[in-house]
């Protein structure tokens, strides 16, 4: 599977690799199945992120669709300026792809308020 | 000024009557803090005496950068509570602000471009912060310097910049490589000769000089990277602006200096956002 944001995880999920704080510490070693509480555990220590194995039940996590409430023409329309300031940017990179989804959730909630 | 014979970076610095100079208080603060018998009053006393820096710094002390919320309430606590070389730093940024004036205002608004400024020094701070660097007002006070170049150059060659900043929004190429192409350097060129001009610290004026060429860096190349990625910050937030539309494009191995997770970007931008209002209205008697 994939490297995981914290704000994604789920109870459920198994790792795929050990889960260590700034200092390398281990919290969570590899094959465990994460519960609410660890990932409260993973937040305190400033854990951002966890290489996943597999879904609850072994399911695949899919690409969340985490803009599907949103006006598809807002959506598209800030996509649209994103992309626009971005232009010169690799969007493949991984800091320039987080820093994109970043920008366009700040910009929908600026047009929301 | 033909476009066949540029300006070199000589010329435009050497003209002593357009070239601004740091305020003489700047200097004198310096000299105070360097002297090896100055005390904490001896420091307090230069800065009281410009009561509009005072107030600054006495706002920024208490503002969410440093967390001490409203207790700081004399210039003497300040400086012993902030650290000296921070005071000075703080007061570096405060002064520079003031300096640039009469500027053509359809190239950029001194408001937006010190927001620019702003925004790129609180994500230097916050990027520096996550590194556990210590002594973070330096770059803070990178990050308000970093464009300073743009402005000697909208000052010193309106025409030219108006020209550049037309064809950069109708092509492919960023502002600072059309500056390169037809001057032979560009803005970051600029400042670090402008601050070093001034007889600035080499940690603050090496990054300036180098942020959009971090790797070339020879003695911060850290610093330089960071100063580098805030840059990148404040543009992907639209904060200000200084000429350049786009975001300019990420330097290869620059983000890979620092060791921030990219998931970390949601909590980094959450806190310059949180943070932007506030510093901006503490310095904000200055930007006018």
């Amino acid at each position: 599977m994939a490297i995981i944001p914290i704000d994604l995880l789920e109870a459920g999920m198994i790792l795929k690799a050990d889960v260590r704080d700034r200092s390398g510490r281990l919290i969570l070693p590899a094959e465990a199945e994460l519960a609410e509480k660890q990932i409260k555990i993973f937040r305190t220590w400033g854990v951002t992120e966890a290489d996943i194995l597999h879904g609850p039940d072994g399911t695949d996590i899919e690409a969340t669709r985490e803009n599907s409430e949103i006006d598809p023409v807002v959506l598209a329309a800030a996509e649209q300026a994103v992309d626009e300031i971005f232009r010169l940017n690799d969007v493949q990179h991984p800091v320039i792809k987080e820093l994109m989804r970043v920008c366009l959730a700040r910009r929908l909630t600026i047009v929301a308020q | 000024m033909s476009h066949n014979k540029p300006v070199t970076l000589d010329e435009l610095l050497s003209d002593v009557s357009s070239v601004p100079s740091l305020p003489l208080l700047y200097s004198r603060l310096d000299e105070t803090i360097n002297h090896p018998r100055s005390s904490i009053a001896d420091i307090a006393k230069v800065l009281s005496e410009d009561q509009g820096l005072a107030a600054r710094i006495l706002k920024l002390a208490n503002s969410p950068l440093f967390g001490y919320f409203s207790k700081i309430d004399t210039v003497t606590q300040a400086v012993t509570i902030i650290g000296i070389q921070q005071v000075r730093d703080l007061a570096l940024a405060i002064s520079v602000i003031g300096v640039f004036k009469g500027l053509p205002k359809d190239l950029v608004t001194m408001e937006c471009f010190w927001r620019h400024s702003i925004g790129a020094a609180l994500a230097a701070r916050v990027l520096a912060t996550s590194q556990r660097e210590a002594n973070l007002e330096r770059f803070f006070v990178a990050g308000i310097l970093h464009d300073i170049g743009r402005l000697l150059l909208f000052m010193r060659l309106p025409d030219l910049c108006r020209e550049m900043i037309e064809t950069a929004r109708n092509s492919n190429q960023c502002l600072h490589e059309l500056e390169r192409q037809r001057l032979g350097y560009d803005h970051a060129d600029v400042g670090g000769a402008l601050l070093r001009r001034w007889k600035l610290p080499t940690r603050v004026t090496e990054p300036v000089e180098y942020h959009h060429r971090c790797n070339h860096a020879g003695q911060f190349p850290r610093e330089s990277a960071i100063l580098h990625c805030a840059d990148l910050l404040a543009h992907a937030l639209e904060l200000g602006g200084s000429g350049e539309e786009r975001v300019p494009p990420l330097i290869p191995g620059s983000w890979e200096r620092l060791t921030v997770s990219p998931f970390q970007l949601p909590q980094i931008v959450a806190q310059i956002d949180n943070q932007l209002e506030e510093i901006s209205k503490a310095l904000g008697g200055a930007v006018t």
